[in-house]
């Protein structure tokens, strides 16, 4: 009898919640737990599960439950937030956004002269440039819903150009340039990559665009290594890329390896950038992209050149790259293949889907967001292990809160939509059910 | 809700920035008011290059372990480190992370020829002095740079030496160049096979990209069986390999599988006993390998520091290992001279003039930066053991 | 021509490399064909075949030196092992990484999402907890390097290459047997052909996919228990490469076609190692990357179509 009862309260809801909870503490236990080695691959387990570690985790994941699942109000509230968003009634008025806006660049602007110059390193390598590569990759796959795993082939594009017309690489230009002057052909050699690219492939699936942008990006590290006499293979240019300077109508300045002049010129680009987008977004083009997204069908049937458009969407996610990779290329000096792996493609995708697909500020947080895990949490945490981390928070967010950490409110009203079964959630989801 | 979450969300992200940012540059204090000394490595400690930054971590900190136990400084030594994971774009942060701490007096490293490149401007500007255990690409002595000293020898006084040897002493006329696609690689294959060419040689060079067995690299170890039947059915008499242990230890193997008869022949980064491990002896027996540092299996010196380094690292001494600990004992011995009011600029310039008896060489520095002579020897793998055949002229 | 002198070498050689990729990609194309779902996290499940393989083959192997008939036993258990380790973490995948989410209908790209995350997490874990050197495995037979078991039109066949081909062929057929015979086989290809009717016509779809994911990870297991007998032996990052090529064989065959993820995989192996006789090892990948993309411009079904349901 009483073990009737029992497995039916550990197969009800809050039966199962606890299972899972506790079977997330093990997990968590095992993560945060010793590392095993070649010579001894238990030592790992058995340091986090038979050990006093696993009743610790055990005890806390059971707290979590009882107080997740127990109080009426904290139930409703961890519902809440983890349900399909309904639209945000937060930010009606343009007014409200600007002012948003206007509180973030100017701490934005103030933050950096506070922070330390390892920070402000960071700020700029690893933060603002891969806020710049989250906003492009934002367009391409949260505004036009396009799947892109290659993107970080024309960053590389971007900045070998760069490094080519300054007259870094063993091949030389028929004109030496200022980095600056660099930056439309480095955009425009980015945006013909992704035109070459996306004119046969974007009239594939979905999925089979996945695959051959994941491609791409693998041959153009490859070529990159394997050209040494036209890239300097794997070592690198072999001249160090110049810094920016400006130096017409009176105005002299160059930049140096200090870090703050360069993060000041990045905060402006991704400032005209920002603007660039929100413009866009809120255009035709923008609607286009939308109607794309959510019904490509029923686009083209109203007349939308689905094609086209997206090969827009893709020059434009291009192009941004590019333009990111000048900016790296001169602050850095140096590139080599090393530095456009596949794992940064993926990390840009992350970044923008963890900060909420199609929406601007989503890109810009979870860039920042992300970016700065491995730096902040470097003592807390064993450098290797960084990715166990970010793995685990991506299926997490996922299953608890796929719209991102803030999302667009068109794609929020996308996913409130799908889930109580009325849509396919994105053109992606309604292509592949085509029989 | 909602808005509370999302209102929640930025305030954090500045908070978090500020706590790390205020929690970071924090130094420690010395015992009995002797002055903290730190030294720091910076090197690849995780990602797919970990391993080789590993196997000169512990080298670092067991020379100050040594010194430190010896109780004759005027000074506490510290060790400090600072992860670029190998790579150009991470290694200013790293750099910066390390020229924050004041504590820190001079850097063992870049591990990485294109981390050097990339972080090289950060050290000299602060002036803080590097010694790089490992960066062999020849262009870093060009920039300049006053802070940058390296205690290994570059590719263009490695390769060239390696192909006269094969030529000459081995009497090969024809040669398989092999490169593993790596920063490493290619120079060194590069001035390999240049070399070799102008001494009469026939050189067929094939790019062979690493895998991931020991370092980032993009190779498919599925491809060395295809590559061990072109070079056995190119007849080369010798094929030389321009990369690291684990990936030569798999083309050895796909070599000899194949059917090839010829000799091996390999440069520094194969210097390690994990190649004949991996390998297997008969596979890896009469192999030759070639490093700008003497035999420290002969000097007795140089065994105390084996034993005590495997105690500490856990496995044996191997690539690069050596190096580390001889640049970490020359930063030791001038901030020795120096005493314990050494600045970071003094050590730079008492770098400069240093004469220091190291395990894998005598440790004087050129004026760019370079190693002073650049004598190579050459190893062999003899029943499982690498043993030295002396200079290799 | 590069590839007329000593043609049969580069393709039995390349042969014994298409049949792993032949199993991994299976596991793709079942996942793609009931799900629509590219399963990036397939390549880690291939990977704990190989440690699961590992573990077992050397805690039997001990000390001995097996040859004849006991050869054939480790072999054996080396494959159960691997092929149950990669099954049950493919079922661990589907169950935490992918079923919330068809409870949720979230969009594809949160799938896609999911499985990259699953495929770090795993990936990562596997390197903390067994060390990130690789590790060869004990040989459950002797191999004599440069004395081939018999010759294709004087190419070398090794042991190794045969007892690849001998287990992947097996496998296979035994896969074609499940699909067309079985109850199950029954219930993937409805559900593959259309998961709604399916459901209406009493298929439990929860359980089919989750018995997919699992038919997909016994068969990556056991290549990843071959693939680690080979020289490079197993380790934690061993999944990436294998997995993005066998990705690439299972679209060129046809996605969701199981005769084609055979066919795409043997053909992408074959090619492969011609590639490299011809342009050299660093080129590999890129001629593998044009020829996806002919393939795709001029027949993007695929190779033999698309479809579990239609024309497996």
């Amino acid at each position: 009898m009483t073990l009737r009862r029992v497995w039916a309260w550990a197969t009800s809801l809050r039966g199962r919640q606890l299972w899972v909870t506790l079977a997330g503490a093990l997990v968590v236990d095992v993560m945060t737990g010793p590392s095993g080695s070649l010579n001894d691959p238990t030592a790992g387990f058995a340091g986090s599960l038979l050990s006093r570690r696993v009743g610790i985790f055990l005890l806390i994941g059971f707290a979590f439950w009882l107080l997740v699942t127990s109080r009426e109000r904290l139930a409703a509230w961890s519902r809440s937030w983890t349900a399909a968003v309904r639209p945000s009634r937060w930010l009606p008025s343009r007014w409200y956004r600007l002012a948003a806006y206007g509180v973030l660049l100017a701490v934005a602007i103030v933050l950096p002269l506070v922070l330390s110059p390892y920070w402000q390193e960071v700020a700029v390598d690893q933060i603002g440039v891969y806020v710049l590569l989250a906003l492009g990759l934002n367009v391409v796959v949260g505004l036009a819903g396009l799947l892109d795993l290659g993107y970080i082939a024309f960053y590389a594009i971007g900045a070998y150009s760069c490094a080519y017309w300054t007259d870094s690489l063993p091949i030389h230009p028929p004109f030496v340039l200022n980095p600056f002057a660099t930056i439309p052909f480095a955009i425009a050699a980015a945006m013909l990559a992704g035109v070459i690219l996306g004119a046969p492939t974007l009239r594939l699936r979905g999925d089979y665009l996945a695959i051959v942008t994941l491609g791409f990006g693998e041959i153009i590290t490859i070529y990159a290594t394997n050209l040494q006499s036209v890239t300097g293979g794997s070592p690198g240019n072999s001249r160090p890329i110049p810094h920016f300077s400006i130096n017409l109508f009176g105005l002299h300045y160059r930049w140096g390896i200090d870090n703050m002049p360069y993060y000041y010129l990045l905060l402006a680009f991704v400032v005209m950038v920002i603007v660039f987008f929100h413009n866009l977004e809120n255009s035709r083009v923008g609607r286009a992209w939308t109607a794309i997204r959510e019904d490509e069908v029923a686009a083209a049937a109203s007349g939308v050149n689905t094609f086209r458009y997206k090969l827009l969407a893709f020059a434009i996610g291009a192009s941004t790259s590019g333009f990111a990779g000048v900016l790296f290329a001169s602050k850095i000096q140096t590139i080599t293949p090393l530095s456009f792996l596949l794992q940064q493609s993926i990390l840009i995708l992350v970044l923008v889907i963890f900060g909420g697909m199609g929406s601007i500020p989503g890109a810009i947080v979870g860039a920042a967001i992300i970016q700065w895990f491995p730096n902040g949490l470097k003592t807390y945490v064993r450098k290797e292990d960084l990715f166990l981390y970010l793995g685990a928070l991506l299926v997490v967010m996922m299953i608890y809160r796929p719209q991102g950490l803030i999302p667009s409110r068109r794609r929020a009203r996308e996913l409130a939509l799908a889930e109580s079964g009325l849509v396919e959630a994105d053109a992606l989801t309604t292509a592949s059910r085509d029989v | 809700m909602k808005r509370r979450f999302a209102a929640a969300v930025i305030p954090l992200t500045v908070a978090g920035l500020v706590v790390s940012a205020c929690s970071s540059g924090k130094s420690s204090g010395g015992s009995g008011g002797k002055p903290v000394f730190k030294i720091g490595y910076e090197g690849p400690l995780s990602g797919g290059n970990a391993q080789l930054g590993l196997n000169m971590k512990y080298a670092v900190q067991l020379a100050i372990n040594e010194a430190n136990a010896k109780g004759d400084l005027p000074f506490v030594l510290q060790y400090t480190e600072a992860d670029d994971q190998g790579s150009g774009d991470k290694s200013p942060a790293a750099a910066q992370q390390l020229i924050d701490d004041k504590q820190v007096m001079a850097v063992v490293g870049p591990a990485f020829s294109g981390a050097t490149k990339a972080a090289e401007p950060k050290f000299a500007d602060a002036d803080l002095a590097t010694v790089s255990p490992s960066a062999t690409s020849p262009a870093l002595a060009t920039f300049g740079w006053k802070t940058f000293f390296r205690i290994v020898a570059d590719d263009n006084a490695q390769g060239p030496a390696d192909a006269d040897y094969a030529v000459n002493k081995l009497g090969v006329k024809n040669i398989f160049a092999i490169d593993d696609a790596s920063a490493y690689g290619q120079p060194l294959e590069q001035a390999f096979e240049n070399q070799a060419k102008k001494d009469g040689a026939q050189v067929t060079h094939q790019s062979v990209p690493g895998t991931t067995q020991c370092q980032a690299g993009s190779g498919n170890t599925q491809q060395y069986p295809a590559v061990a039947t072109t070079i056995k059915n190119s007849g080369a008499e010798l094929v030389f390999y321009a990369g690291y242990y684990c990936d030569f230890a798999l083309l050895a193997k796909a070599l000899r599988q194949a059917g090839y008869t010829g000799k091996l022949f390999s440069d520094d980064g194969s210097l390690d006993p994990k190649y004949i491990e991996q390998a297997g002896a008969s596979v890896a027996e009469g192999t030759y390998i070639s490093c700008a540092c003497a035999d420290i299996t002969t000097n007795p010196k140089a065994q105390s520091f084996v034993t005590n380094f495997k105690k500490l690292a856990g496995f044996d001494v191997s690539v690069y290992s050596a190096e580390a600990y001889d640049a970490t004992n020359v930063i030791i011995s001038v901030l020795k001279e120096l005493g314990p009011k050494a600045t970071r600029a003094q050590v730079v310039d008492k770098l400069r003039t240093v004469d220091y008896q190291g395990i894998t060489k005598e440790v004087k520095f050129q004026s760019n930066g370079n190693i002073a002579g650049s004598a190579v020897y050459i190893y062999q793998v003899q029943n499982g053991k690498i043993v030295s055949l002396g200079l290799s002229s | 021509m590069c590839v007329t002198q000593h043609f049969w070498d580069f393709f039995v050689s390349g042969l014994a490399n298409g049949f792993v990729y032949a199993l991994i990609a299976l596991g793709y194309t079942l996942v793609y064909g009931v799900l629509q779902l590219i399963n990036f996290a397939h390549s880690e499940v291939f990977m704990s075949g190989g440690f699961g393989g590992l573990f077992v083959i050397n805690f039997a192997i001990g000390s001995r030196h097996p040859h004849g008939l006991s050869s054939v036993w480790f072999v054996l258990v080396g494959l159960a092992a691997g092929a149950v380790t990669g099954g049950i973490v493919a079922y661990i995948l589907e169950r935490v990484a992918y079923r919330p989410l068809r409870r949720r209908n979230a969009p594809k790209l949160a799938f896609l999402i999911s499985a990259i995350g699953m495929s770090y997490f795993l990936y990562n874990l596997a390197g903390k907890e067994f060390g990130r050197d690789a590790r060869t495995m004990k040989p459950p037979f002797t191999v004599s390097p440069n004395k081939p078991l018999f010759t294709v039109f004087g190419a070398p066949v090794n042991l190794y290459d045969a007892v690849i081909a001998v287990s992947a062929i097996a496998m296979l057929i035994l896969l074609d047997r499940v699909v067309q015979r079985t109850r199950l086989g029954q219930g993937i290809r409805a559900v593959a052909q259309d998961a709604d009717t399916a459901a209406l016509m009493g298929v439990n779809i929860d359980r089919v996919i989750a018995q997919t994911f699992i038919l997909g990870g016994l068969l990556g297991g056991a290549a990843g228990f071959l693939f680690g007998l080979g020289t490079a032996g197993v380790s934690y990052t061993m999944g990436f490469t294998p997995g993005i090529k066998a990705f690439t064989a299972a679209v060129l065959g046809g996605i969701g076609n199981i005769r084609g993820a055979m066919l795409g995989g043997l053909l992408l192996g074959v090619v492969e190692n011609l590639s490299s006789a011809c342009f050299g090892a660093s080129w590999v990948d890129v001629v593998a990357f044009y020829i996806l993309v002919l393939v795709l411009l001029v027949r993007p079904m695929g190779l033999l179509g698309e479809r579990l349901g239609r024309s497996a």
